[in-house]
Order: C-alpha cells, then structure tokens, then sequence
C-alpha cells in the first residue's frame, strides 16, 4: 500500500505533516517507510533531525559520439526531443549535456553500431537514513544546476519500493506538473495539505483536479486553518468529493518543532493530538495497519 | 535589467513580498512582472488581477498514446520506457501510457516493432496570459495542466513574451517570480537575470534549500542578494546571517513575522497597501528603498 502527501502549493506543510504522520503512524504499530520525493529542496530528514545516509549516485546515461564511426546523419539529433543534440552543418553531432534526460532515443535510433556509446553523468543522488523513529526516510536529491526532476524522481520511488516495509509513504514536491503525478502515482490515498489563503485554495483546486484525473482518494487536511477563510477549502473539498480531515491552527509550538527537527506528535503541547488522530484514521484507511 | 526572485524552499514569501515590492516600485520605474511558477501560479492573485487581455495556449509538450488495436502486446514498450510511464491495464491487458507522467521522449514509439502503434502526440501543456494590472504594469502568468511535462519550457516562453513586451511598451526591467525549488523552471527563471533576489526564513530547512537555489544562481555568475522573511520567528539561529556572510551575499533587509501579511492574501492586496502601518509593510518599505540604491540605480 502507498499513500501521499501533497498540496500544489509550496510551503503549506506538506513535509511537517508527512514527518508527524510517519512517527505518529509508527507509535500505533504501522509498519512503514517514508519518500522524500521533493527531489529539488528535500527537507523530511531535516525535519526529523537526521543527517542523509547511504548515498547512491543517479547516474544518467548520456550519448558519447564515436566520431570515427559516425556517418553524421543526424538521425540522433532529429528524434532528440529535447533538442540536447545540435549538429553542425556537416551533421557532426554535439550533446548539451544538461537538456539531456537519459531517454536513449538516439541510441535507439542510430544505424552505426557502437557510433554511439554508453556515459553516464551523475544528476543527483538518493539516500536510505535511519530515523530514531523506527522508520526508514529514502530521499530523492537533485544536483544543483540540473534541470530534470523526473529521473530523481524515479530513482528514489524505486529505491524506495526495494527498501520499503509495510506502507510507503511519499511526500512530494510543490506543484502539480507530471514530477508530482510520478511521485503519487500508485497511492491509494492522496493527502493534500492546504493553507486556507486564496493562494492556498487556488493550488489545492490543481491538486484535487490531479487526484481526481489519476482516480485517488482524496483527503484535505487545513493547515494554518485560523489564517484566512476555512469554509472556502471546505467548499472546495465537497466540490471534489474531498473529505476534510484535520484542522492545523498556525502554532508556535509548531514552528519550534519544526526549526529544532523533532517531530511536535512526541511532545507535550496540544498539536501533537491532532497527528496522532490523523494517524488513527490513516490506519483505519489502511484496514487496522499493514 | 532583469531581476529573479528564488527561494529554493515553497511558501517562505516570494509571491507576497514580489508583490509588495512591485507595488512599491511601481511609481518610480516602468517594468513587466512575470510569474514563472506555472506549476503555481498566485501573484495574479496577490495583485487582484481578475481579467487577463490575451491568453495564449502552449502546445508543446507531446505523449505517447499506442493503438490498442494494432498493439500486439509484446510489451516492448513498457520495458523500455524510461520512466515508467506505461502500465497494463486490468480490464483487457492492454499496454497503456500514463499521460500524466509520461515526459514524451517517445522511446516506446521507437522501439515498438509494429509502425504506427505508438505515436507521439502533441497536446496542450498549459496557457500563459497576460494582465494589465490595476497599478498599470503588465503582468505574464503561465499555469501548467495538472500533470504535464515541461513547466521550464512554459517559462521560457513566458520571458520571450515579456522581452517583447519590454521593447514595445518601452520599459526598462523584468521583474521574475521564480517557483519553489531548484529544477527546469527555476533555471528558466534565473537563465538570463542580471541580478537574484533570495528569499528564506530562519529554519534549517529555508537555509538548505536556499543554499541549493544559490548554487543555481552561480551557475549563472549573478549577483545575488538575500532577503529574510519571518525574521523573528527563530531568535537564535544565525545560519542564514552566516552562511549570507562566508558568501558575500548583502542582506537586503529583514522582514517580520506579521498576521497582517495572511489577512492581506485574503484582500488579495499587497500587504504594503493594504496595512501600510503594519511592521511588515515598514519592513518591506525599507527594502524596496535599498533596492531602488542599490540594484535599480
């Protein structure tokens, strides 16, 4: 079983609610590992107060030209679909390694064996870290300076899948663009955190348009819900057929938490039941744990 | 001069203080803003825009769809995709691309054994319009599809509509609100800037990323400078004031923590104009002034 955190817009919670959900989970017995699948700016371990361990490079298959072999007819660069192969006017091809995502389209392509030859590039790396918890945090980090998310993504979904025990669960990247439907895809339940600002609400409508396109269930969970206009993310929620299922009021205690990387759910202070309820209705999604 | 906004981390105040900034600028200097966050598009929202003069669709970004009826179910395709786009469906065990996640390289199409079964199609990846804003400067907002590929290539577009928007309104600056993160849109964003504003609060989590989108600004060999957001929410970390030292990064001011900043969302007004007394706005006063001094000339 596999469920998400996400929310389209940045910033709303979605790693603080994906750590406290983790910990509360696993306090009730769900076995489970989590996704950090926000490969550009990942935060859960900073969040849970752990530093990334187990680093495996992404290695990214790029074109190297045998140039004594090629017969400079272009067919590489003409299927390039991002355009990372420009030729000169001879035909001589030349790789932007940047544009490149790895798709090996050229290599298909190319009538010469051996014109073409297998390098790779590393274009980030994924981490499997212990938490004190009692659950694995795999994480998904881009290269800075690298443009392609998606193969990050990709690799830690599947580094992920080899580690996981019981339940994955993935926090994904702000947004709604197609990194973010590869990180949700195969959930049984889409968590999207929301704030109730009209920017809040804006994005959680191209989340919950996301969840409905790709068939999931769809919980919505109000963060900083005394900041702004609740009853509009409620209105939103029933427009989709979104149950509302927690309330966050903005908290100092929160924000301390969240700044000293220990999960609030283990805490004194009155938020911590908030997680711990939600986590119990998880569980009960999940059909008493798994 | 071109400007970009980046934080690297979502949610720590780019739209909201681009917005206030904007406003305050907007008397002294002619400029076209752009919202590179097309995954997210809000400063349209910040700025009370509500009509849009023109919209353009984008059709660019291309899926693989495959003909089930001349589909011989050699599962090649799926095999090869390299993103793991294509699933068999439960009902007839057809192979399927998932279009919401394929990035349309179109390797399935290449290697299928059977021509004509798989083709790449071109669909539409999402619009970009642009506004007049009630404060007079023209506003280029693009909004991605749900699901689709290429929001960098949307952003690129979105530029080249506001460079030419700068030569025939005759207008000195582009000022970019960038999206969260570090990947294709963001580089969009900061390819082609004379100068990077940052934009982080107090928290380890804001330092990290920031730091990211930082080495992302290097590439470029941009000036960059910094700006702390929600300043009072962690007295004693000093990570940002230390990290924006060891670099050379001027802090250009700090702003904060202020509930007028949400309630003003909620007016879908810069908080500079609808608090103008709050700490907030002071504080962004302040900046805009050292902006005007320092960047802008």
């Amino acid at each position: 079983m596999q469920i998400a955190i996400s929310g389209g817009k940045g910033g709303t919670g979605k790693s603080t609610v994906a750590t406290n959900l983790a910990v509360a989970l696993r306090k009730i017995g769900v076995k489970l590992t989590l996704a950090d699948l926000d490969v550009e700016a990942p935060n859960d371990h900073i969040l849970l107060g752990v530093e990334l361990a187990n680093e495996k490079p992404v290695n990214q298959f790029m074109p190297r030209f045998d140039y004594s072999k090629c017969t400079k007819c272009r067919k590489c660069a003409e299927v390039c679909e991002e355009h990372a192969i420009v030729t000169l006017r001879d035909g001589t091809p030349f790789l932007m390694p940047t544009l490149c995502s790895g798709c090996r389209a050229c290599e298909i392509v190319c009538p010469v064996p051996g014109a073409i030859q297998e390098a790779f590039r590393t274009i980030g790396h994924t981490y499997v870290t212990p938490t004190p918890y009692g659950f694995t945090l795999v994480t998904g980090k881009l290269k800075e300076g690298e443009e392609r998310s998606m193969p990050l993504v990709v690799a830690a979904k599947r580094r992920a899948e080899e580690v996981r025990e019981g339940l994955l669960m993935v926090d994904t990247a702000a947004g709604t663009g197609n990194t973010v439907s590869k990180a949700i895809e195969s959930s049984k339940l889409l968590i999207a955190v929301t704030e109730p600002t009209p920017l809040g609400i804006h994005d959680t409508e191209l989340i919950l348009e996301l969840g409905r396109l790709m068939g999931i269930p769809t919980w919505v969970v109000v963060n900083r819900a005394d900041l702004g206009e609740k009853e509009k993310v409620y209105e939103l929620a029933r427009k989709y057929g979104a149950e509302v299922v927690a309330e966050i009021p903005y908290s100092e205690n929160i924000v301390r938490s969240y700044v000293e990387g220990k999960p609030i759910v283990l805490t004194d202070y009155p938020e911590a039941e908030i997680f711990t309820g939600l986590a119990k209705r998880v569980a009960e999604f999940l059909g008493g744990g798994e | 001069m071109q400007i970009a906004i980046a934080s690297g981390k979502g949610g720590v105040g780019k739209s909201t203080i681009t917005a206030s900034l904007l406003y305050l600028l907007k008397d002294d200097y002619s400029f076209v803003a752009v919202d590179a966050d097309a995954e997210a598009p809000n400063l349209g929202l910040l700025l009370g825009v509500t009509e849009w003069d023109e919209e353009r669709e984008h059709i660019g970004a291309k899926v693989a769809r495959i003909n089930t009826e001349s589909c011989v179910k050699c599962g090649i395709c799926y095999e090869r995709c390299p993103y793991g786009c294509i699933y068999i469906d439960d009902e007839e065990g057809n192979y399927v691309v998932n279009e919401l996640t394929c990035e349309g390289c179109n390797v399935c199409g290449l290697v299928c054994p059977v021509a004509g079964t798989i083709t790449l199609e071109e669909v539409r990846s999402g619009v970009i319009r642009k506004a007049t804003t009630k404060y007079g400067f023209p506003l280029i907002s693009a909004q991605l599809d749900v699901g689709r590929p290429e929001s960098g290539k949307l952003v690129t577009e979105e530029k080249e509509w506001a460079s030419k928007l700068m030569k025939e309104l005759n207008l000195e600056h582009m000022i970019v609100d960038s999206a969260a993160g570090i990947g294709c849109q963001v580089i969009a964003s900061l390819g082609g800037a004379d100068v990077a504003i940052l934009i982080a609060e107090p928290t380890p989590a804001s330092l990290s990323d920031v730091q990211r989108a930082y080495k992302v600004v290097q590439h470029f060999r941009e000036p960059a400078y910094l700006i702390i957001n929600k300043a009072d929410i962690n007295p004693g970390f000093r990570g940002l004031e230390e990290w924006a030292e060891k670099e050379g990064i001027p802090i250009l001011g700090r702003i904060p923590y202020d509930r007028a900043v949400p309630k003003s969302m909620s007016m879908l007004k810069p908080v500079v104009e609808a608090f103008p007394d709050s700490k907030a706005s002071k504080a962004i006063v302040e900046i805009a002034e050292v902006i005007k001094k320092e960047i802008l000339g």
